[in-house]
């Protein structure tokens, strides 16, 4: 059997996403088919629900009231950036979908290697952005993020396109984020999205990271040329808050040193693999 | 549906999703903040009350809400077109009275005249859709107004 990359996997899984997005609205459309409703603002599979965790944040800060199915549909977006980190961006959202799938045709077309870091800024510039979306929204008393988040516009925009046949002139805005992630490497990602480092954030104590085993490192720092998020994962940089877990370091490696590792809580003893008769 | 408070909903849009009449709609960002937030213009397409869009709200911006408590607008009769309220017309009709969904509560007929009882009446829509007269300064001889979270109606006895 072949052995797949992280890459491929993960271009699968994104690819999946993105044509969920378009399989609800035309299901939805056409079938009258109502099973699964909504994008990665909220999104409902039958009686399962998710919302984003930035956007159900707003929402209970603008209302100040909670509200139970808000809460309960927040519970696996948060368990899963505990868990895993800043997954959502790096495996599910359509804006690195839309991005990956532009590079990898510039490459094919022009041969040339991927986008370049034209512009680079602090890294801690995504926690100013997450406070300014917070304090903007609470100025104006009114959620900024829900209907200026590129991941959520892909939705809208595809389901206005086949429920009323118009592009709503917000799209715009994910056109300026593609522009800016294709000039410099995932520069929206890495600097201004709000939800992002809102996942990061959560994913701060988070049990899968990315570490250098470092018997066999050569120094070459291959990885760090290849990190989209301008990280130095042969330094460890692969443990740190910023890092989105998508692997692509370990695919670059050429010997091999870099593995997914799950860090288990140093106090319980570790769960026997037999199966209980 | 009721009063959507644009803090409270994260522009899903899973209500417009499933509402099987595609009588929901998006504001686009004209709206200013309230962009993205779901509407019904029940004089163009009524609501008929299926209540699936509230079920689906994960905010809470669309309660579940009973039938009869859902209120979109109200329907106000102009009296100088309405066919039965002309004081020389020898016509009789009742079509708003046949088509509401809460006949001889929301509409009563009196006197062979159409009444509009405002403490039941939701602002559906279905009336000003199947109203026959179309007025010279456009809209039916019933039409939807709408209504303010501020204006206190009459409690509905039970």
């Amino acid at each position: 059997m072949m052995r797949w990359s992280w890459g491929n996997k993960r271009l699968l899984v994104l690819a999946g996403a993105f044509a969920l997005l378009l399989l609800a609205p035309l299901l939805n459309y056409y079938y009258d088919i109502n099973f699964i409703q909504g994008w990665y603002q909220s999104i409902g599979i039958g009686d399962f629900w998710i919302v984003s965790p930035l956007e159900g944040l707003e929402s209970l800060l603008v209302t100040r009231e909670p509200f139970g199915p808000l809460l309960a549909a927040l519970f696996f977006p948060v368990l899963l950036a505990l868990l895993l980190g800043r997954v959502f961006c790096s495996w599910i959202c359509p804006i690195t979908f839309l991005t990956e799938v532009s590079e990898r045709l510039k490459k094919l077309l022009s041969k040339k290697t991927a986008t370049p870091e034209r512009w680079t800024l602090f890294r801690q510039m995504l926690w100013f952005a997450l406070g300014l979306e917070l304090f903007l929204t609470l100025v104006l008393g009114a959620p900024i993020f829900v209907f200026m988040s590129p991941p959520g516009l892909i939705g809208r925009e595809l389901m206005m396109l086949i429920f009323f046949r118009t592009l709503p002139l917000e799209g715009l805005i994910i056109i300026l984020v593609l522009i800016l992630n294709l000039t410099s490497k995932r520069f929206y990602c890495r600097y201004l999205c709000p939800l992002g480092a809102f996942l990061a954030l959560l994913g701060m104590k988070r049990r899968v990271r990315i570490e250098n085993i470092l018997q066999n490192c050569k120094g070459c720092r291959t990885c760090d040329r290849a990190c989209p998020m301008g990280l130095s994962p042969s330094v460890g940089e692969g443990t740190t808050v910023y890092c989105w877990n998508c692997g692509t370091c370990i695919d670059n490696c050429p010997y091999g040193q870099l593995v997914f590792k799950v860090k288990k809580e140093e106090s319980r003893p570790p769960i026997p693999m037999q199966k209980r008769s | 549906m009721e009063h959507v408070y644009p803090g409270k909903c994260i522009r899903c849009g899973r209500c417009v999703e499933v509402c099987p009449y595609r009588c929901i709609e998006l504001l686009d960002i004209r709206h200013g903040l309230s962009a993205g937030t779901p509407i019904i213009d029940v004089e163009k397409k009524p609501c008929f009350l299926c209540m699936k869009c509230v079920h689906v709200c994960p905010t809470g911006a669309l309660l579940p809400i009973e039938q009869h408590e859902t209120r979109m607008g109200l329907a106000v009769i102009d009296q100088h077109t309405c066919v039965s309220w002309k004081p020389d017309s020898l016509l009789m009709c009742k079509t708003c009275y046949n088509v509401c969904p809460f006949r001889d509560t929301a509409i009563r007929m009196e006197e062979f005249k159409p009444y509009v009882d405002e403490r039941y009446c939701v602002g559906c829509g279905i009336c000003t859709n199947a109203c026959l007269v179309n007025r010279e300064q456009g809209g039916k001889a019933i039409n939807i107004k709408p209504i303010y979270a501020t204006i206190k109606l009459p409690e509905v006895p039970q």
